[in-house]
């Protein structure tokens, strides 16, 4: 990166904190901080009830922070949201509508607060529409549209404006394996044309095909906020890998000979052999094979399991530790 | 045209609650509700007034005896309205009265200016009666004297509204039953003469008068007493008195229904169905958002209020034959737009602190009930026990602890319209001067107003 050009971060997030009611209410943030690079598709990462929907509502404003800072393309939130707002497309999680309008009507009724001209504004609206694949249901009423067609009317919405930020909360929930390829398809595009992309997820092969970049929170804290080549490679490089080995008449002393080998940390019986720990970057599997055949065990397999994202991920929302 | 940034938001927003609460279906059941009340009872309690009001006659027969060419007598009615414009085509029968029973002699159609004429022989009493419509009058025609060169019928009514009876309405036919040139003069002083078919009316002033009718130097000379006005009853029942009944009975409770019924749910429905986020997160102030909602839903409501009104008053006209005082009627429609103003702010504080739809529900009808039924019931309890033994201080107190109560407020106001003779029929007269009940409201509307922005602003989101 050096001597690069460092694109400024679209969002910048610093200790935010968000309790609910009251004093003494839910804490649903506990000192948030991360930033998102111009241009990226950021995915926010994390279990149910972790904060990415409080997170995004007060990203979009929406909601205040009871502490902390947030910035959006330069500007806070809360001293300047109008400058905020103009810049956002916003999906949220739920998505609702006016059950008696069209999707049209609600198009034009959201163009009107961006200052859109109404025959302009009419033009893009029946555009977007035919973009996101429902132009031929654009003058039903939305409590005739499928949840799938719902998505793409807040997919829509979100773009009226031309927003240089998307920020999307969850916006596969929801949606069959079709719609999901289709929305990974429409992200990639439109981050093609220059905008950055924050979405949330409690899936990461979601985010996995999707995102550079990952900000994994777990009860309103982040837990790990990097690119995933890096997160992977951090995973390769200090992490124990385990050798799973399918073996039959597997002795206690079999076991005391294989853990007496240098660089294994470990071994225990499995339903159908042993699964042996071994310090990364030592290549131990044929002493463990040889020491098993001369204590009499009949190896059948011998497999080396590296660690996964997905690994990480449930230890590190789970409260354990890498 | 941008508007200033901290009203950002406040015309989408207020075009929107203003188109989808017109088209919502509660609003077409509270116009139907509304009209029922406003119109129906302007109509059922304007028909029973004007019936149990003062009225006077729609036709008149003026009659007179006369005398043909070869003596024979001949009967004529002239028929008018009570203020003396003929009503040509009026059927007109004669019966002499001479005979028992009473024989039927003919029926005639009165002529383009409102004469009948029927020459009876020498018979000597006719009985004449007129009809237009279902209007009906009837009077005599006697021949028992000679009849003189000129024959006068007078009559004395409250013609104007002052309802004083000193209208003197005189008219005048010559020997032969046909209008001639008549003057008319009240306490030796010429006033005017009768128009071309005998018709002349005199404003009398009180107590004895004297009227002369001169024709060609002849002098006919009639006393006539006009009496002070009655002392006026208690209230006056006519058009003024229903609108009152309908302004300070029937809309103190209807419209502020109407105005909950639209506005309870008016942000808790957004945060129901999940649209409130959507509408946060685009360009607009909370303040020009809320403003939005109060000036959309209010129009939404105060169109079809002043339509229903309209109507009521239309309605009342009808069945009175007499309008309503302009200045009650127009201030009438204000306040209904002052009430309905009151109410909304009040709804959009609780819709903004409702979660659910049914808290929502609650707090509309525990808003109507506790400003409607609750608080004039403790108000009362309290000035009773307060000053058990004067009925003017009660009133004094419950008028000034109503001034926390925006149904109390638009009741004194509307009392303060009504006209003077009223004024009093309906527990109203203030005790309070217009400036300080005007104030109450000021301060409740902007009041209320502004806690709505305060809540909004901080409570919208969580
Ligand atoms: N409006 C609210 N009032 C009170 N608590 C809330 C509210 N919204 C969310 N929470 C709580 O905050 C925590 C985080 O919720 P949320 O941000 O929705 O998580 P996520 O979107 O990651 O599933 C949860 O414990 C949730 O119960
Ligand atoms: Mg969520």
């Amino acid at each position: 990166m050096d001597g690069h050009f460092v694109p400024p971060d679209v969002i910048e997030v610093e200790g935010l904190v968000k309790v609910y009611g009251r004093k003494g209410g839910t804490r649903a943030l506990n000192g948030v901080s991360f930033s998102v690079p111009k241009g990226d598709i950021f995915g926010f990462l994390g279990p149910n009830g972790a904060g990415k929907t409080t997170t995004i509502r007060i990203l979009s404003t929406v909601l205040a922070p009871t502490g902390g800072t947030v910035r959006i393309a330069g500007h806070d939130v809360h001293e300047d949201p109008m400058a905020v707002k103009e810049r956002i497309g916003v999906m949220p999680d739920e998505v609702s509508f006016y059950p008696t309008l069209t999707g049209l009507a609600h198009l034009q009724y959201y163009a009107s607060f961006h200052g859109i001209p109404r025959a302009a504004a009419k033009r893009r609206a029946i555009d977007l529409l035919g973009q996101v694949g429902i132009g031929d249901v654009a003058r039903k009423k939305v409590k005739t549209y499928s949840h799938g067609m719902k998505k793409r009317l807040a997919l829509a919405q979100s773009l009226l404006h031309d927003p240089e930020l998307l920020i999307m909360d969850e916006p596969a929930s929801g949606l069959d394996p079709q719609g999901m390829r289709y929305f990974r398809d429409l992200i990639r595009f439109l981050n093609g044309k220059g905008k950055t992309v924050f979405l949330s997820s409690h899936l990461l092969s979601e985010v996995e095909q999707l995102c550079e970049h990952v900000g994994i929170i777990d009860r309103g804290r982040i837990v790990a906020a990097d690119s995933i080549a890096n997160l992977s490679s951090k995973m390769s490089a200090g992490a124990p890998i385990i050798l799973r080995v399918t073996a039959e008449g597997i002795t206690d002393e079999a076991i005391a000979s294989v853990t007496s080998i240098s660089g294994v940390t470990g071994a225990t019986r499995t339903a159908n052999g042993l699964d042996v720990t071994v310090q990364s970057g030592t290549d131990v599997g044929p002493d463990v094979s040889k020491a098993l055949v001369l204590a009499g065990a009949r190896l059948k397999e011998l497999k080396t399991s590296e660690r996964s994202l997905e690994d990480l991920f449930f230890a590190l929302t789970k409260g354990g530790r890498v | 045209m941008k508007a200033p940034a901290f009203l950002r938001g406040l015309v989408p927003v207020g075009w929107h609650e203003f188109y989808v609460n017109l088209r919502s279906v509660r609003m077409l059941i509270m116009i139907i509700v509304l009209a029922l009340i406003m119109v129906g009872g302007a109509y059922g309690i304007g028909r029973g007034s004007s019936a149990g009001g003062p009225s006077i006659a729609p036709l008149v027969a003026w009659v007179h005896p006369a005398i043909g060419t070869s003596g024979e007598h001949i009967a004529v009615a002239w028929v008018s309205d009570p203020f003396g414009v003929p009503l040509p085509g009026a059927t007109v029968s004669f019966t002499d009265l001479s005979v028992q029973p009473p024989a039927p002699l003919g029926t005639t159609s009165a002529d383009a200016d409102g004469f009948a004429r029927l020459a009876v022989g020498n018979r000597s009493s006719i009985g004449i009666t007129v009809r237009t419509g279902n209007a009906e009058s009837g009077s005599g025609v006697f021949f028992d004297r000679p009849v003189e060169n000129f024959t006068v019928e007078t009559r004395q009514e409250a013609l104007d509204t002052d309802s004083v009876p000193n209208d003197l309405g005189v008219h005048v036919l010559g020997r032969a039953g046909v209008p001639v040139a008549a003057r008319l003069w009240l306490n030796d002083t010429y006033v005017k003469d009768v128009d071309s078919r005998g018709y002349g009316r005199l404003e009398l002033p009180l107590g004895p008068s004297n009227v002369t009718i001169e024709v060609a130097g002849e002098n006919q000379t009639r006393a006539v007493f006009t009496s002070k006005p009655l002392p006026s009853p208690f209230f006056t029942i006519g058009p003024d008195f229903v609108l009152l009944i309908m302004a300070a009975g029937f809309a103190t409770f209807v419209i502020p229904i109407f105005a909950v019924v639209v506005t309870f749910d008016a942000i808790s429905k957004e945060r129901v169905q999940g649209t409130l986020d959507l509408l946060l997160s685009r360009p607009a102030s909370r303040v020009g958002t809320l403003l939005g909602k109060f000036l959309g839903t209010f129009a939404a409501v105060a169109l079809p209020v002043t339509l229903v009104n309209l109507a009521g008053i239309a309605v009342l006209t009808a069945v009175s034959g007499k309008g309503p005082t302009g200045s009650f009627a127009l201030a009438f429609l204000g306040l209904s737009l002052l009430l309905i103003a009151f109410y909304i702010p009040l709804q959009l504080i609780f819709s903004t602190l409702a979660k659910t739809s049914g808290t929502a529900i609650l707090f509309g009808f525990l808003v109507w009930l506790a400003f409607n039924i609750l608080y004039p019931v403790i108000t009362f309890v309290l000035s009773s026990v307060l000053f058990p033994n004067s009925f003017q201080a009660q009133f004094q107190f419950s008028q000034v602890v109503g001034l926390g109560n925006p149904s109390s407020i638009y009741t004194q106001l509307v009392t303060f319209a009504a006209p003077e003779a009223i004024r009093f029929s309906f527990g109203g007269g203030s005790t309070l001067s217009l400036t300080a009940v005007a104030s109450a409201a000021l301060v409740w509307f902007v009041g209320m107003l502004a806690l709505a922005m305060w809540t909004f602003q901080r409570k919208a989101a969580e």
